[in-house]
């Protein structure tokens, strides 16, 4: 009932996937703030209906993947995301997974939907810290409705010791330097991934959000 | 070129902000303290000692920043268990603040690290002046460790801690300036981002604590207690220093 109503008055449900990494709260915050309805969940039903999701996550590869497997939520992801072709965002691990694999604490396979995989963050530079945390610029290397009034180089916040290395080029729409290019916004069709937190990049975040749930 | 960072520490005590002098609370407040828009981060401190206050306050304020604060949110004081942390991480915040804990058992660092990921665990390390070196001290600096500083920033590095954020106990709320030395000694040690506390009473004081101390961000707590003086200020003063802020 909540939903048909949201529905009419034109908000639309957005479902963010609860699969027991990350701060769910903040990217739940963020939805509600653009006026939207965050409906957090770890139920696969849920999320293969959803019109709209968000896969956030901090933490390590194998366990992530571990834990959307335990909860049933790879075919549900595949549902919705593949064969119904709703707009998805991954957020930092969460659209990591998407990638064929990493090697972070060993070899794992990740849901293989980005030409992508996910290595080790090694500046140039040997006294650059790492992991990678704070704000940074993302420079716009190709059109992305996700980019839609926010500035080139504005600032976002990063929190990662790996990163995306893109097998096709062509997916890579937003790169950060950090002794080093690497690929911090990532396209293909549907499917969209930030290796910065939108939800904790303020204004900047915010908008990139509104652009996912309205124009993407 | 990634900005360095300055981060506002609030201490909260039984859930009303507080500040502190010497790790003593000294309850007030003031105008000023949050300058939404400018924040880079937030460390939120729960400095309530055992039993002289409701540990649900300190979650509610955590839930209220949270939902209302779009930067990173780091939240600590007294996480001693697994799950002490993961009610943290519920209440919205995205990395745990841990101290004494991980000097009574190394390897709850890594326990956290595995769980959350290491750039969600922050190692903060309170210490002293001892001899010609330092200390590291637990338990609001109550008691001495028989750690090195450095020797303990490292070893909290090969546990898993994503960062380090390092506190001279002398300094806290002296706003006399950091303790550079005590920062280069931790920077050097380890290659995780090293955030600096305790002492800052001008711009000029987080300039010091970036150029000279090797910080990668510094935090204030105590100074927006006293001035009128504004993040914004703060970062002017940065740029105008040559040293990369977000305006």
């Amino acid at each position: 009932m909540r939903r048909r109503l949201g529905a009419t008055r034109g908000v639309k449900t957005v479902v963010i996937v609860d699969y027991g990494l990350g701060n769910l709260a903040s990217v739940a915050s963020a939805v509600a703030h653009l006026g939207h309805e965050p409906m957090v969940t770890a139920e696969p039903d849920a999320v293969a209906r959803a019109e709209r999701v968000i896969l956030p996550g901090v933490g390590a590869f194998g366990d992530g993947m571990a834990r959307l497997r335990q909860r049933g939520l790879i075919a549900a992801l595949e549902r919705v995301a593949i064969e119904r072709g709703r707009p998805l965002l991954g957020i930092c691990l969460g659209g990591q997974l998407l990638a064929t694999e990493s090697e972070e604490f060993g070899h794992h396979e990740g849901l293989g939907w980005l030409p992508a995989r996910v290595v080790r963050l090694t500046p140039n530079d040997p006294t650059m810290r790492v992991p990678h945390v704070g704000w940074n610029e993302v420079r716009q290397v190709a059109p992305c409705p996700l980019f839609e009034g926010i500035a080139d180089g504005a600032l976002f916040y990063h929190m990662h010791g790996y990163r995306l290395e893109a097998a096709e080029d062509s997916i890579v729409v937003g790169e950060t330097d950090y002794g080093g290019g690497f690929p911090s916004v990532v396209r293909r069709c549907n499917l969209y991934a930030t290796q910065f937190h939108p939800e904790k990049s303020q204004r900047a975040g915010l908008a990139l959000l509104a652009n996912f749930l309205e124009r993407a | 070129m990634l900005r360095r960072r300055v981060i506002t520490v609030l201490a909260f005590h039984d859930g009303v902000l507080t500040r502190t002098k010497a790790f003593e609370p000294d309850t007030r407040y003031t105008h000023n303290l949050v300058d939404l828009w400018s924040i880079d981060e937030i460390v939120a401190l729960d400095v309530t000692r055992p039993g002289s206050g409701e540990r649900g306050n300190f979650l509610a304020v955590v839930r209220a920043l949270a939902a209302r604060c779009f930067v990173p949110l780091a939240a600590g004081g007294g996480v001693r268990s697994m799950s002490d942390a993961e009610t943290l991480l519920g209440a919205g915040a995205d990395k745990v603040v841990v101290n004494t804990a991980a000097l009574d058992r190394p390897s709850f660092i890594g326990e956290l690290a595995r769980a959350y990921g290491a750039q969600a665990v922050v190692v903060a390390i309170d210490a002293r002046r001892a001899g010609e070196g330092y200390e590291v001290c637990a338990a609001f600096a109550s008691r001495p460790t028989g750690w090195y500083p450095e020797a303990w920033a490292a070893r909290a590095q090969a546990e898993g801690a994503g960062e380090i954020l390092i506190t001279s106990v002398e300094r806290d709320g002296s706003l006399a300036g950091y303790d550079l030395e005590l920062c280069r000694r931790v920077a050097d040690a380890v290659s995780v981002p090293v955030l600096i506390a305790g002492g800052a009473g001008n711009w000029q004081h987080f300039v010091e604590g970036i150029t000279k101390g090797g910080a990668d961000a510094v935090c204030t707590a105590n100074v927006y207690h006293f001035t009128e003086a504004s993040i914004q200020s703060a970062k002017a003063h940065l740029a105008r220093a040559g040293i990369a802020v977000r305006a």
